[in-house]
């Protein structure tokens, strides 16, 4: 059989690029919306802005009228940049993840009493999803919640909770950890939101009392520490990850 | 302008705060590294959050890095200790977790960038600055985080540096209202010396609400103030002359309390820090009669301002330098960019 001489593209980590049909020919996809009217000008606007993107020999594959002064596009075109995926660095929770069940095992070997976790989507935020998915008995695409957990009392208080009122539940109840969620993200408002929580915590002298982690599609555990939470959890954690950081910390930090 | 030599004298922990996010406090703590390195202080920096990543977690503006010079105690968590292109020399592993790992403490073997971050608890704060000063540390600098303020507070901080600047607002008058009113805030009027104070800072570690009444403390059964403005009421009576909280001093913890009795009593907070209340909802209630006082107040010995927001805006140097001024006293206001 005839050996095969095409030549195989290597791949570099130290530039990475998208690939679409061959390795490194940068394709990308990209949809956006223009306020401007559906026609030939408006393409030309799209095809301008993906080349500013990066993107070479932009291709409008797709455009349609959403309204009379409004156009979408999808756009193709091959990404000029590439990233040095060798020197990236991301932030982790540093703590071995335990199933539902060895954290019950875990709470009866080491702590020896129920662990208090109370939890809310607080201050203008309306969206439970987040705080659902992890306290909720049912959970979230196959992980139980919180409220199943043996040993852990939950607490989901739900969605707009201004951040005194989840304190005063936290005092009352003597609770271990508070969970803060946050969906909505718009001009920071979390932001905002998250260290108004930290500083009214430090005020009442619950600071160095309580575990404090905050989660949501845009947090993560870098950003916890400039918040001054204990742990940030973004997407694709599930009540385990969260169950695993509370419990071990409890036990680190001598709160048992 | 000649800050450090004067402060290092007088004091040993110093805290820059900010306004908000981006309002130059790293810009700041550079400008008083750099004198650092001239008047050859030895210095001990910390940070309530992260400092000298390259990008903001945030908003992915741009942030300045922070240079140290040898001989400088800082701390640095493990997920940050190789991104450092100082040579660290690690004196001892803290007891003290982050998000970013483990805190250790180093002195700076060879000079060059670091980035810095401390625990996010301030209780830890405290001892860890007890710590770097016993290490040989002339001072330590803390920098702050986000419009996180607590870390002014007097049993962390001797001083602090209050951080301010465009980005909190499009006009300048507004920019300089909101810090003239965290200032005010933090030169509140302290309880004087006398039995009232004496009754006061002996029940004060308790932790629990209290009114003084006729010469004598009476504990309330409440665990926290927030929210207990109902409660506040039915406490006080004719002949309460004192309401001491604890904790945080939010709007609910006075808006349920009789305009007729809020007149007639002084509220008695430990410091400003546990002031939770905007500058707008802040003037009614001083209308109608509320009276704050402090056990211990708030040394600000300077005020840096950044005439530059990352929204794309900015003020006029010296316009907003001088109305600045003008607004803070005797307080030095300094322009963080012009040096």
């Amino acid at each position: 059989m005839a050996e095969c001489n095409t030549a195989v593209a290597q791949i570099d980590l130290t530039k990475v690029k998208p690939y679409g049909d061959t390795l490194n020919d940068g394709m990308t996809e990209v949809a956006f919306t223009l306020p401007v009217p559906y026609g030939d000008e408006a393409n030309e606007a799209a095809k301008i802005l993906a080349k500013k993107m990066g993107l070479d020999e932009p291709n409008v594959v797709y455009s349609k009228a959403m309204t009379k002064e409004y156009t979408f596009f999808v756009v193709y075109g091959k990404c000029q940049h590439t990233v040095d995926y060798t020197t990236i660095k991301v932030a982790k929770v540093d703590v071995d993840v335990m199933d539902r069940l060895e954290c019950a095992e875990y709470i009866k070997e080491n702590i020896k009493r129920p662990v208090v976790i109370v939890g809310a989507s607080t201050g203008t935020d309306a969206h439970t999803v987040g705080i659902d998915a992890i306290m909720n008995m049912k959970g979230f695409h196959g992980h139980f919640g919180l409220e199943r957990y043996e040993g852990i009392e939950a607490y989901n208080y739900g969605s707009q909770v201004p951040n005194e009122d989840l304190i005063a539940h936290a005092k009352e109840l003597h609770a271990d950890a508070i969970l803060v969620s946050q969906t909505v993200t718009q001009k920071d408002i979390h932001i905002q939101n998250l260290t108004n929580m930290v500083e009214l915590l430090e005020a009442e002298g619950m600071r160095d009392k309580v575990i404090l982690v905050c989660g949501g599609p845009r947090i993560s555990h870098e950003l916890a520490q400039e918040l001054g939470y204990d742990a940030g959890f973004g997407q694709h954690k599930y009540a385990e990850d969260v169950a695993s950081f509370v419990l071990t910390e409890i036990v680190n930090r001598g709160m048992v | 302008m000649y800050l450090l030599e004067e402060l290092a004298e007088n004091y040993k922990r110093i805290s820059i705060v900010g306004m908000a996010k981006n309002a130059g406090k790293t810009t700041a703590l550079n400008y008083l590294i750099e004198e650092a390195m001239d008047e050859g202080l030895t210095l001990a920096v910390t940070s309530t959050g992260r400092d000298g990543e390259g990008t903001d977690v945030v908003t992915g503006t741009d942030k300045p890095r922070v240079y140290l010079d040898q001989g400088t105690i800082v701390s640095v968590p493990k997920q940050l200790y190789e991104l450092a292109d100082a040579g660290l020399e690690i004196l001892r592993m803290t007891e003290y977790g982050t998000s970013l790992g483990q805190i250790m403490l180093c002195r700076v073997a060879d000079a060059g960038y670091v980035q810095v971050a401390g625990p996010v608890i301030n209780a830890q704060h405290i001892t860890m600055c007890e710590e770097m000063l016993a290490l040989g540390a002339d001072l330590v600098l803390i920098d702050g985080a986000i419009d996180r303020k607590s870390i002014a507070a007097p049993d962390i901080s001797d001083a602090i540096i209050l951080s301010t600047g465009a980005v909190l607002s499009r006009k300048l008058s507004k920019v300089v209202e909101e810090t003239a009113y965290t200032v005010e805030l933090y030169s509140l009027p302290v309880l004087e010396d006398g039995e009232e104070r004496r009754i006061i800072e002996e029940q004060a570690e308790s932790d629990r609400l209290f009114t003084v009444k006729n010469g004598k403390a009476v504990t309330l059964n409440i665990t926290t103030g927030l929210g207990s403005g109902k409660l506040l009421d039915n406490a006080i009576d004719e002949e309460v002359t004192h309401v001491f909280v604890p904790g945080a001093f939010t709007q609910s913890v006075v808006t349920n309390i009789d305009r007729r009795k809020l007149k007639n009593v002084t509220f008695v907070l430990k410091d400003p820090t546990k002031i939770f209340i905007d500058r707008t909802v802040w003037g009614k209630l001083r209308k109608y009669g509320l009276q704050v006082k402090v056990l211990e107040n708030i040394k600000v010995v300077a005020i840096t301002v950044n005439p530059t927001s990352p929204a794309g805006y900015s003020f006029d140097h010296d316009e907003l330098t001088s109305e600045m001024q003008k607004a803070a006293g005797d307080i030095p206001v300094i322009d963080v960019m012009m040096g």
